[in-house]
């Protein structure tokens, strides 16, 4: 007995001063893996002095029940290393992975208490065994439960015992096994990596990341070995002499997993047990350490997690390239529909297994190529594939001396970034660097840790993430979201809003200044640098500016009249607040997985439609410009800059105004609308036509006079063109500005560019009385065929007279047809209605008409409103469906 | 020891929390919660939809303090989350038997 301790005491001694020497020498500037294969060494001699002294026959072997001459092996048992200690890679406080080895059941009956002997002193001396027994043919059955055990065997090695029960293991079963099983082996390696991924959001750009088990972490270095190596013995049926990742990738893994078991290895000294989370604390200490970056010029955390995140990224960028390229590692269904997938390559592209490949490698080379490629990732949600990845990186210099910029980059990258997939497309881009290249606005938050309680990714992730949160609202299922979504679809340029957010947080790159400031600076430098107008540069930067204001708003109270009238104010345009309002979700939720309670997607959207609602019901507010203190204080700068330039014919012309109009329309269009007022013939109109994105402009501007509004819808009605949206407005002098936005739904103006004068001379003699507009109308309803709509809009009627001072509020939704305007808008002239304000807009097949009407200059009377209710009903009912009379 | 439990306007939490300070309060629990009193639910139409929110957000904070902080405590959220209109929430007392620091299992006022 007194044997026995004193084994176990000079075991003990051995391990703790070799343990304290390993740590004194790694913190010291020591490499993790020359610290690993020592501590591998140590547990090594300690395991086999326990093993002699436990099975090797001797005069104080009592716990084996079989027989052993002095010195003697015992036949049948092999103590074998498998998993990370198998591999050389003991880490300070990890599990000892020990496999007890038998021939055969009865080998183990007889050795069970040697093996629970060996196991107890194991512990005693505090080591943290994970013991397991199996036979050889347990080794050589896969058990589907427990891949975790055949995957341990392919990092095995020998420890003690039967050498020659290890090696019929090693030579025969392991190949034999992995051979039969691969399919699988692979199949349910993937999945359990998948999975993993996906609790980790399956990005690698957290602010404290898990070392191990995160995507790029360890496991994912091993997950690249074990798929390569068990592809390559399926072929061979036999161990493979030499890794078969090409060079490159085996390149880059070898280079991450020194970084990573040297950062692993610290993270278990630092935090003084089994916890290899990457803490703000530990990101310092490794910092100021240089943790796996000995020569590396580091200047704070921030530089040292750049490091870490450039080798975990290509650490998860190889697992997942291997994951798609190896055949079994997808299901059935993933390969056919990848089968599937394959078919939308192009005369560029080629899709194979998901893997985009280049059908001219070299003709990358060409910028616009290039940009191509990122929104065909961008659009079909497919990955590059590893040759395609090195031909884009070896362009990028040639690229970086000559970055395309303008209008030619802001249109692939604005189509780009309305695609679905664009986040992975932004993704890919950042990890090859070319991002950086076409925005460098954008290089300061690349892999940025903001130390923030909430966060859990780094900036740019989160930025590409906030985008992503937009685009699956798409495919949403749920009541909550679908409200955002089908705002989502009524935003005029959503690419605007995708663009915000890839901004909005670019501030953050400059440590200690405002980021809305500092995004603002950096908005402006891209906007120039993508040469955006300055309608479109002015939306993106009010997005960045105000990303956080929503966000504010919704910690005052929401129900409160007051704080709904002051934020909507500050919004100005219903545009504007559905961007925001979609920014602010979209932000809140990439902050991390639960950031955006039902709590909070509740209180945001009442915020939202308190401010719409109050945006609709205020809009008559009117411009006057000797009350200045009435106005905004941006109000007050846009009169004033357009002053500056125009002087008095401008506020003449805006005097009286709603202060909608000035919301709605940029110092641009005012100035047009002055001018076409200042050419104003009595009795005459001013046209303007243009074509804006999806749809045409038409802008009107004449004295007002009784049916003004319902001729112009009635014509484009005539012309076959759809009204989608319409705003109307006047001023104190009774000049009309009315702006209609139609589509062409027979190409009329786009197939004929004649047409566009005969559409002007043709509203211009309608407005003037010389065309009858019914007339236009029947010939048009003759050759219209008749369409049941898909969704059943029910019509509803509302009006308010509360909401105005002067006008009385007329809210009418209906099911959207052809000519729908024009019916409404000559019902209310023909009974005298002016309309002050119209703000029409169409939502799928809804059509949500908003009038500001007077009559005899004043409100509604109770009984015009009974009459025009009555009237409008009617008028908007449904036809009557008319069965066929049966033939007699 | 006390349990303070207040139910409060989402808009009154940064005032409430800064009066808490004020008094000497380090800790609290802070909840999204939804409800209603007196001041019943709101409905607002918005593109021929009606909204109806029965359950209005609110804030919750609980806040676990020896006896003597009690009164303290009520007046600083008492004071801060008043507005003098129906809705401005509830303040609840309550004993509590023990307290324990998980870190290192210390009981009693000084886990607090």
């Amino acid at each position: 007995m007194s044997s026995v301790i004193s084994v176990r005491n000079e075991l003990r001694d051995l391990y703790a001063t070799e343990t304290a020497a390993i740590g004194r020498e790694f913190l010291g500037g020591g490499d993790g893996r020359k610290a690993l294969a020592r501590r591998t060494a140590v547990v090594d001699t300690i395991v086999e002095r326990l093993w002699r002294e436990t099975f090797v026959g001797s005069a104080s072997s009592p716990s084996s029940s079989i027989e052993l001459t002095l010195g003697e092996q015992p036949k049948g048992l092999a103590l074998i290393a498998t998993g990370g200690y198998g591999r050389g890679c003991l880490f300070p406080h990890s599990d000892i992975d020990l496999l007890f080895l038998h021939s055969n059941e009865a080998a183990e009956s007889d050795l069970k208490n040697g093996i629970r002997n060996l196991s107890q002193q194991l512990w005693d001396l505090r080591l943290k065994l994970s013991p397991g027994t199996r036979n050889l043919s347990e080794c050589e059955r896969l058990d589907p439960s427990n891949l975790e055990f055949a995957i341990s065997l392919l990092d095995c090695r020998f420890v003690a015992g039967d050498r020659q029960l290890f090696l019929k293991l090693k030579e025969k079963i392991i190949p034999r096994m992995v051979a039969r099983d691969c399919q699988s082996l692979i199949r349910n390696l993937a999945e359990l990596t998948r999975s993993r991924h996906h609790k980790f959001g399956n990005t690698v750009f957290h602010l404290e990341p898990n070392v191990k088990d995160g995507p790029g972490g360890l496991r994912d270095c091993n997950v690249a070995n074990w798929l390569a190596l068990i592809s390559a013995m399926e072929k061979l049926k036999a161990w493979p002499e030499a890794s078969t990742l090409p060079l490159s990738s085996r390149r880059s893994l070898d280079s991450a997993l020194d970084f990573e078991i040297s950062v692993r290895c610290f993270l278990h000294y630092h935090h003084g047990r089994h916890d290899n989370t990457l803490t703000w604390e530990a990101q310092d200490e490794a910092a100021t350490r240089r943790i796996g970056t000995p020569d590396a010029e580091i200047a704070n955390a921030a530089d040292w997690m750049r490091a870490y995140f450039g080798h975990v990224r290509s650490v998860h960028r190889i697992c997942n390239q291997l994951l798609e390229e190896i055949p079994a590692a997808r299901s059935l269904l993933y390969r056919q529909f990848q089968g599937w997938r394959s078919r939308i390559a192009s005369n560029e592209f080629s899709v194979v297994d998901g893997l985009v490949f280049l059908q001219q490698p070299d003709g990358i080379r060409d910028p616009e190529k290039l940009l191509r490629l990122f929104h065909f990732v961008a659009e079909h949600g497919v990955k590059l594939s590893t040759t395609t990845e090195f031909k884009v990186e070896q362009a990028l210099p040639a690229l970086a001396a000559t970055p395309p910029r303008g209008s030619e980059l802001w249109l692939y990258l604005q189509e780009t970034l309305v695609q679905r997939h664009a986040a992975d497309a932004l993704r890919s881009m950042s990890a090859l660097r070319l991002l950086a290249i076409l925005l460098p606005e954008l290089q300061g938050i690349e892999a940025l840790v903001v130390r923030d309680f909430y966060h859990r990714y780094t900036v740019d992730e989160h930025s590409f993430l906030a985008i992503e949160n937009l685009h699956r609202l798409k495919e949403t299922h749920s009541d909550g979201e679908r409200r955002f979504a089908e705002l989502l679809g009524e935003v005029e340029q959503p690419e605007l809003l995708y663009l915000a957010l890839l901004l909005h947080d670019s501030g953050k790159g400059v440590p200690e200044a405002n980021h809305v400031e500092v995004g603002l600076e950096l908005t402006d430098s891209c906007a120039e640098r993508l040469d955006l107008d300055a309608t479109d540069r002015e939306t993106v930067r009010y997005l960045v500016g105000s990303h956080l204001e929503m966000s504010a708003a919704m910690r005052r109270d929401v129900f409160d009249p007051a704080n709904v009238k002051l934020f909507s104010e500050r919004v100005g345009t219903p545009e504007r607040l559905k961007m925001l309002c979609l920014m602010t979700y979209a932000d809140i939720k990439a902050v991390n997985p639960e950031a955006m309670t039902p709590w909070k997607a509740d209180t945001l959207w009442q915020l939202y439609i308190s401010c719409a609602n109050y945006l609709s019901r205020s809009a008559d507010e009117r411009v006057h410009t000797h009350d200045a203190g009435y106005l905004g204080a941006s109000n007050l700068a846009h009169l004033n800059s357009l002053a500056g330039v125009a002087g008095k014919r401008v506020k003449h012309f805006f005097e009286g105004m709603p202060q909608r109009y000035l919301r709605i329309h940029g110092v641009g269009d005012v100035l047009t609308h002055a001018d076409m007022a200042a050419g104003l013939r009595p009795g005459g109109v001013q046209l303007d036509l243009k074509h804006v994105r999806h749809s045409y402009e038409l802008t009107l501007v004449a004295t007002d006079r009784p049916f003004l509004f319902a001729s112009v819808s009635g014509a484009l009605a005539g012309w076959g063109m759809n009204i989608v949206k319409a705003n109307a407005f006047s001023n104190e002098a009774g000049i009309v500005v009315d702006t209609f936005y139609f589509t062409d739904r027979f190409r009329t103006l786009e197939m004929n560019l004649q047409e566009w004068d005969r559409l002007k001379q043709s509203i211009a003699s309608v407005v003037k009385g010389e065309i009858d507009v019914e007339r236009m109308l029947r010939d048009r309803a003759k050759s219209q065929k008749t369409t049941s709509a898909k969704v059943k809009v029910s019509t509803q009627i509302e009006f308010d007279d509360q909401c105005s001072a002067h006008s009385t509020l007329l809210q009418v939704l209906t099911q959207d047809a052809p000519g729908l305007l024009y019916r409404i808008s000559s019902l209310l002239a023909r009974h005298d209605c002016n309309i002050e304000i119209a703000l029409i807009e169409t939502e799928g097949q809804m059509a949500i008409d908003v009038f500001y009407l007077t009559s005899r200059s004043g409100k509604l009377s109770p009984e015009l409103q009974r009459v025009l209710g009555i009237e409008l009903r009617l008028e908007l009912a449904p036809a009557p469906v008319i069965a066929a009379t049966p033939k007699s | 020891m006390t349990k303070v439990e207040a139910i409060i306007q989402v808009s009154k939490l940064d005032s409430v929390k800064e009066a808490l300070h004020e008094v000497g309060v380090e800790g609290m629990t802070v909840f999204e919660a939804r409800g209603h009193g007196r001041q019943k639910g709101h409905t607002e139409t918005y593109r021929g939809r009606e909204y109806t929110v029965d359950l209005i957000p609110k804030v919750k904070l609980e806040i676990v303090c020896t006896d003597d902080m009690t009164e303290k405590i009520v007046q600083a959220i008492a004071s801060a989350a008043r507005t003098g209109k129906i809705g401005d929430g509830k303040i609840f007392v309550s004993r509590i038997d023990e307290a324990i620091r998980i870190r290192n299992d210390e009981r009693g006022d000084g886990a607090l």
